[in-house]
C-alpha cells in the first residue's frame, strides 16, 4: 500500500518514486502546493475508492500521515 | 483511466509531440485547475499538441482582454458564483436587486464577447442550474436567473463561439458525481474529476475538428452489423436489418461522412441486399467504398484509407467478432474501432456515440455532396492488395484446434454444422442425428470434428471432416464462418493427411460441389495441393498423392487430441 501512494504522490509531484520516505512534506517536496495538494487528495481517493473525511484534508500533509489515515479508512470499510 | 495517470501519461506525451501547440485558455469565475491535465491529455493522445492555460480566478472580463495568440478560448461562469453565495443569497434578493444582477451579467457577458471576436474559437458553458436547483418544485430563482442568460448568450454569440450544453454532461454522470461540495466550499472548486473527464471527451470533437484531426469515414462490417444474421448462411429472407442503426448511418451520411463497408461475403449477395430487401435503409448510393470480399479485414481497410487517400487516423471500423476488431487494433492501431454491443438494445447506443465523433464545425453544401464526388472518384477499384503482417496477429492469438474423432457426444452438433454451414462447406451434404450416429460406428468411416479456441475464447465445435478410407475420399469438408480468416482450413487439412496416412492410403480422392453459397471454397483444394481430374456440371473431382501432399506447416496455430 505505502507503495501505491508513493506511486500516486510521484505522478502528482512529478518526483522520483525513491525520493519519498515518511518525512516527505511540502517542506521537502517542492511542487507539493496547496493546489497540488487538491490533486494529491482527489488521486488518492480515487486510487484508493475512499473518501477522506473534510477536516483531514488540509492537515494530511506528510507522507506517514496519509499512510495511516488510508490505513483507518480501509480497516473502516 | 485515474487521475494520477492521466497526469503521468500526459506529462510523458508533451516529450513526444512535435506538432505545434495548440493553445487553449479556460477562462473562469471558479477553481478548474484539475482540467488542465485532463484537458490536454485527451487532446495529445489523438496527436493535438494541447497547451492548456488556466485564466486567474474570477477574471473573466478582464483576462478576455489580455486573450491573443491562442486557438481556442474555454469559458466557465458558473451561475452559483456571480456573487460570493449567489446559490443561497439569490432567493432573498429584492426584485430589483435580482434585475441589477441580470444586467450585470448581461453587460459582462457583452464585453467579453467583444474581447474575444477576434478569438478563432470560443467555447462557453451554458450557464447551468442543475447543481442548486436539484430538485425543487417550483421554478427558482437561479433557474430563471440561468434561463434568462441562456436566452440572451444565444442571442448575441458571434460565429466564432459555440455553447456547450453542460447539463448534458451533469446528467450522464449524475450531479452527485459531478460536483464535490467538500471544495467548493474551501476553495471554490466545484467540479470533480469524473466531471472534467466526462467533459472533455464531450467537447473533444470541437477541439479536433479545428484541427483537421475529424474522423472522415466510418466503415461497417455487414452480418450482424448492419443486420441481424449471417446473410451467407440465413439466407436474404432471414436477416433482419437493424432499422434504429441504418437510419442513424444514414443521417450520418446525410452530413457527408463517407460511409464504406468492410464485410466477409460474397459481394452479389451483398448487392442483393443493397437493391433488393425492401427493410434497407441504406443502398447502394449511400455507400462509397464496399470491400465485399473474402480478403483478410486489415487489407481492406488499407486499401479503403488508399482508395479514399485519407489517413487511416480518419477511419472508424464497426464489426460484431472481436476477433476482426482484435486484428485491426493489433495491425492497424490508428483506426478508431468499435465492437457492436452482445446487448442489442444498446447498439443504438453506442452508434449515438459513434455520430458524435463525426462532429463537423460548419456544415457545407460540400459536405453532403460528398457522398457523390468521393463515389465519383473511385468507381470501385477492385483491387486486390494483401498488405500488412497478418501472421503476426494470428501468431498473437495462441489459435489452439482440439481434434476430435468418432465422438458419439457430440452427434447432434455435428448434424447441426452439416445441415447449417453453407459458405465453407466442399460438398454440402446435409446428414441427420442418424445418419451421423451411422457414420461414426462404421468402420471405414472416420468422423473429424475441431474445435478452436483463441485468446478470445472458445468459438466451440466449428469444423468437420468425414473421411470414407472405403473410398479413399473426403467425404465431407465444412469450417463454420466463425472461425474464417485464421488458416484453419490449413490446419485442418494436415489432420485429414495424417488421419489417410494412418489408415494407409496412397491417394487420396476429394470432390468440390458448386452451390449458390460455397463459392469461396471453389478452390481450396488446388490451394491446397490436390489436382483437377475432372469437371461435370458443379462437381469438380480432385486428387492428392499423399506422399507429395506440401503442408503450409502452420506454426501459430497448435494441435491438441480431445478427450
Amino acid at each position: 500500500m505505502e507503495n501505491r501512494i508513493k506511486k500516486v504522490m510521484s505522478d502528482v509531484f512529478d518526483i522520483d518514486i525513491e525520493s519519498i520516505n515518511n518525512d516527505s512534506s511540502p517542506d521537502n517536496i517542492e511542487n507539493w502546493d496547496s493546489l497540488k495538494h487538491m490533486n494529491l487528495i482527489v488521486a488518492l481517493e480515487e486510487d484508493f475508492n475512499i473518501e477522506f473525511d473534510d477536516k483531514d484534508i488540509e492537515n494530511l500533509l506528510n507522507f506517514q500521515l496519509i499512510n495511516l489515515t488510508i490505513k483507518e479508512h480501509i480497516v473502516e470499510n | 483511466m485515474k487521475y494520477s495517470e492521466i497526469i503521468r501519461l500526459n506529462r510523458e506525451l508533451e516529450g513526444v509531440l512535435k506538432e505545434t501547440k495548440y493553445k487553449v485558455v479556460i477562462l473562469s469565475n471558479i477553481m478548474v485547475h484539475q482540467s488542465k491535465e485532463i484537458c490536454e491529455y485527451l487532446l495529445r493522445v489523438e496527436s493535438v499538441n494541447a497547451s492548456v492555460s488556466i485564466g486567474e480566478y474570477d477574471n473573466i472580463v478582464q483576462d478576455s482582454t489580455k486573450i491573443q495568440d491562442v486557438n481556442a478560448v474555454l469559458i466557465f461562469w458558473e451561475a452559483c458564483n456571480f456573487i460570493d453565495g449567489l446559490q443561497y443569497k439569490i432567493n432573498t434578493l429584492s426584485e430589483k436587486d435580482f434585475q441589477n444582477l441580470v444586467e450585470k451579467i448581461k453587460l459582462e457577458i457583452d464585453l467579453v464577447f467583444n474581447n474575444l471576436k477576434e478569438a478563432p474559437l470560443v467555447l462557453i458553458n451554458k450557464f447551468t442550474s442543475l447543481v442548486f436547483d436539484q430538485f425543487s418544485l417550483p421554478i427558482s430563482r437561479i433557474n430563471k436567473l440561468t434561463s434568462e442568460l441562456n436566452f440572451y448568450l444565444e442571442s448575441v454569440i458571434g460565429e466564432n463561439v459555440k455553447i456547450v450544453d453542460i447539463d448534458k454532461v451533469i446528467s450522464r454522470l449524475s450531479i452527485k458525481s459531478s460536483i464535490d461540495l467538500r471544495y467548493y466550499y474551501s476553495s471554490k472548486t466545484l467540479y470533480s474529476i469524473n466531471f472534467y473527464k466526462k467533459y472533455f471527451e464531450y467537447i473533444k470533437p470541437i477541439f479536433l475538428s479545428t484541427t483537421g484531426k475529424i474522423k472522415k469515414a466510418l466503415i461497417f462490417d455487414c452480418d450482424n452489423t448492419l443486420w441481424n444474421g449471417v446473410l451467407g448462411e440465413d439466407g436474404f429472407d432471414n436477416i433482419k436489418i437493424y432499422c434504429e442503426i441504418q437510419h442513424l448511418i444514414l443521417h450520418l451520411a446525410k452530413k457527408g461522412v463517407i460511409i464504406c463497408l468492410c464485410s466477409k461475403n460474397n459481394p452479389q449477395d451483398v448487392d442483393n441486399v443493397l437493391e433488393n430487401h425492401p427493410d434497407m435503409i441504406l443502398r447502394d448510393e449511400h455507400i462509397v467504398v464496399k470491400k465485399v470480399n473474402w480478403n483478410d479485414k486489415v487489407s481492406n481497410l488499407k486499401s479503403i484509407s488508399q482508395d479514399l487517400n485519407i489517413g487511416l487516423d480518419s477511419l472508424v471500423f464497426i464489426d460484431d467478432s472481436s476477433f476482426e476488431i482484435g486484428l485491426v487494433n493489433t495491425e492497424l492501431p490508428a483506426i478508431k474501432t468499435f465492437q457492436v454491443p452482445a446487448k442489442e438494445y444498446e447498439y443504438g447506443l453506442m452508434m449515438r456515440e459513434v455520430s458524435n465523433l463525426f462532429y463537423s464545425l460548419s456544415q457545407t453544401k460540400e459536405d453532403a455532396q460528398k457522398i457523390q464526388i468521393y463515389k465519383k472518384q473511385f468507381q470501385r477499384s477492385e483491387e486486390k492488395e494483401k498488405i500488412g503482417n497478418i501472421e503476426d496477429y494470428l501468431e498473437s492469438l495462441c489459435l489452439l484446434l482440439i481434434v476430435h474423432v468418432d465422438d458419439l457426444s457430440q452427434v447432434s452438433r455435428i448434424a447441426q454444422m452439416t445441415q447449417k454451414t453453407n459458405q465453407f462447406n466442399l460438398t454440402t451434404k446435409r446428414y441427420t442425428e442418424n445418419d451421423i450416429r451411422k457414420l461414426v460406428e462404421d468402420e471405414f468411416k472416420t468422423v473429424i470434428s475441431i474445435s478452436v479456441s483463441d485468446r478470445y475464447g472458445d468459438s466451440g465445435l466449428t469444423g468437420l471432416a468425414i473421411l470414407d478410407s472405403d473410398k479413399s475420399a473426403i467425404d465431407t469438408l465444412l469450417l463454420s464462418c466463425r472461425v474464417l480468416g485464421r488458416n484453419i482450413e490449413y490446419k485442418f487439412m494436415d489432420i485429414i493427411i495424417d488421419f489417410a496416412k494412418n489408415k494407409d492410403l496412397r491417394v487420396l480422392n476429394s470432390q468440390y460441389i458448386k452451390t449458390m453459397k460455397n463459392q469461396q471454397v471453389s478452390d481450396f483444394y488446388e490451394r491446397c495441393g490436390f489436382i483437377k481430374v475432372d469437371e461435370v456440371d458443379n462437381i469438380s473431382q480432385y486428387n492428392l498423392h499423399l506422399e507429395s501432399y506440401g503442408s503450409k506447416d502452420i506454426k501459430y496455430i497448435r494441435m491438441e487430441n480431445g478427450k
